[in-house]
């Protein structure tokens, strides 16, 4: 059913339906912009990202043949729109700013802060992996994007994305870890 | 060397994608920097799967149709802009042509006299013209204005 809905909206858009690609956008909007977001670490710059990625559906929207999902097809293009990115400068992290320097104050952070400052260590380790481990973490832990969708999306084989996504994580355990001592 | 043997599938153990065997369950009961580990991996898990997932900006489905609306109408500006070049050329070579094969066969001369008749003509039409000229001008400036306001409304309609 869901797939029968997906191929009509995709028939609409192709034909020039302005509301239909509208329906699309507001479908896919949350996704993209998720995965972007917690890609690229920038989200005054993710909003531009994924109007690109939009943009770039609209246009091939009439080469796109079906044999994959249409969000298969989406994840590919988001996941092309962020490793090209990787290529520029990337976003400055800095690992000395007053929340990481609060957690030095002997003054005994509540539990929420403790949460949001775990949080913080967190975002900060994941923004020091490679675009690409970023990417997979962004993708599997958003509404559980199964192995067997990234491996299509990222054009590797199932045990490579396994693979990757074990290693991205020991390096983030890694982080986290030498950060604490 | 077994550490780092359990140390490489602590990721899935905590994700629930492998059920430690007996030899590395056992390493993991007695190992306390791989039990450390795999607590750590657990809660990182945990981490992961309570991060927040960013929402799209309110606006965004509009701001990012105007986008495409706008790259839609410079691509076709560009389009336009090649066929205007491509008629061009086609016209000049045209005339180019033309112009060779007159001075080629020597009917330029033939059309210098027919110019001239012609021209002669046109004197003569310009000056029954001349009195309602300010009457054309004005119908032409109003035909003039008509265009630019179609072409500065559709460009606005296509932002």
């Amino acid at each position: 059913m869901e797939d029968v809905h997906e191929r009509e909206l995709v028939e609409r858009c192709r034909s020039g339906d302005e509301h239909g690609f509208q329906e699309l956008v507001d479908r896919y909007k949350d996704l993209v912009f998720a995965l972007i977001a917690r890609t690229v670490m920038d989200r005054s710059h993710a909003e531009d990202l994924a109007q690109d990625v939009f943009l770039r559906i609209h246009r091939g929207l009439p080469y796109f043949r079906g044999e994959a999902r249409l969000s298969t097809w989406i994840y590919r293009i988001v996941a092309n729109v962020c490793l090209q990115e990787h290529g520029r400068p990337p976003a400055t992290v800095s690992f000395d700013d007053e929340r990481t320097r609060a957690r030095a104050t002997p003054s005994g952070p509540d539990r929420q802060f403790r949460d949001l400052e775990l949080r913080d260590r967190l975002e900060k380790a994941i923004a020091r992996l490679p675009a690409n481990y970023r990417l997979l973490i962004a993708a599997h832990y958003l509404n559980g994007v199964q192995y067997e969708g990234l491996a299509e999306a990222l054009d590797l084989p199932l045990g490579t994305v396994k693979t990757q996504l074990y290693r991205a994580k020991q390096q983030l355990r890694r982080m986290l870890e030498t950060d604490l001592k | 060397m077994f550490c780092d043997e359990a140390l490489d599938t602590v990721e899935a153990i905590a994700a629930g994608e492998v059920v430690p065997d007996g030899r590395v369950a056992s390493h993991l009961a007695t190992c306390p920097n791989c039990a450390l580990a795999l607590e750590r991996a657990r809660q990182l898990e945990t981490s992961l799967q309570r991060r927040e997932a960013p929402a799209a900006p309110a606006q965004f489905t509009s701001r990012t149709l105007a986008k495409i609306r706008r790259a839609r109408w410079r691509s076709d500006q560009f389009l336009d802009l090649g066929f205007n070049l491509a008629i061009f050329a086609v016209v000049a070579s045209v005339l180019g042509g033309v112009w060779m094969l007159l001075h080629r066969t020597g009917l330029a001369s033939v059309s210098s006299d027919a110019v001239n008749v012609f021209g002669s003509g046109f004197v003569s039409l310009a000056r029954r013209v001349a009195p309602s000229l300010p009457l054309y001008a004005g119908a032409l400036a109003l035909l003039v204005s008509a265009l630019g306001i179609w072409w500065w409304a559709e460009r606005d309609a296509a932002l």
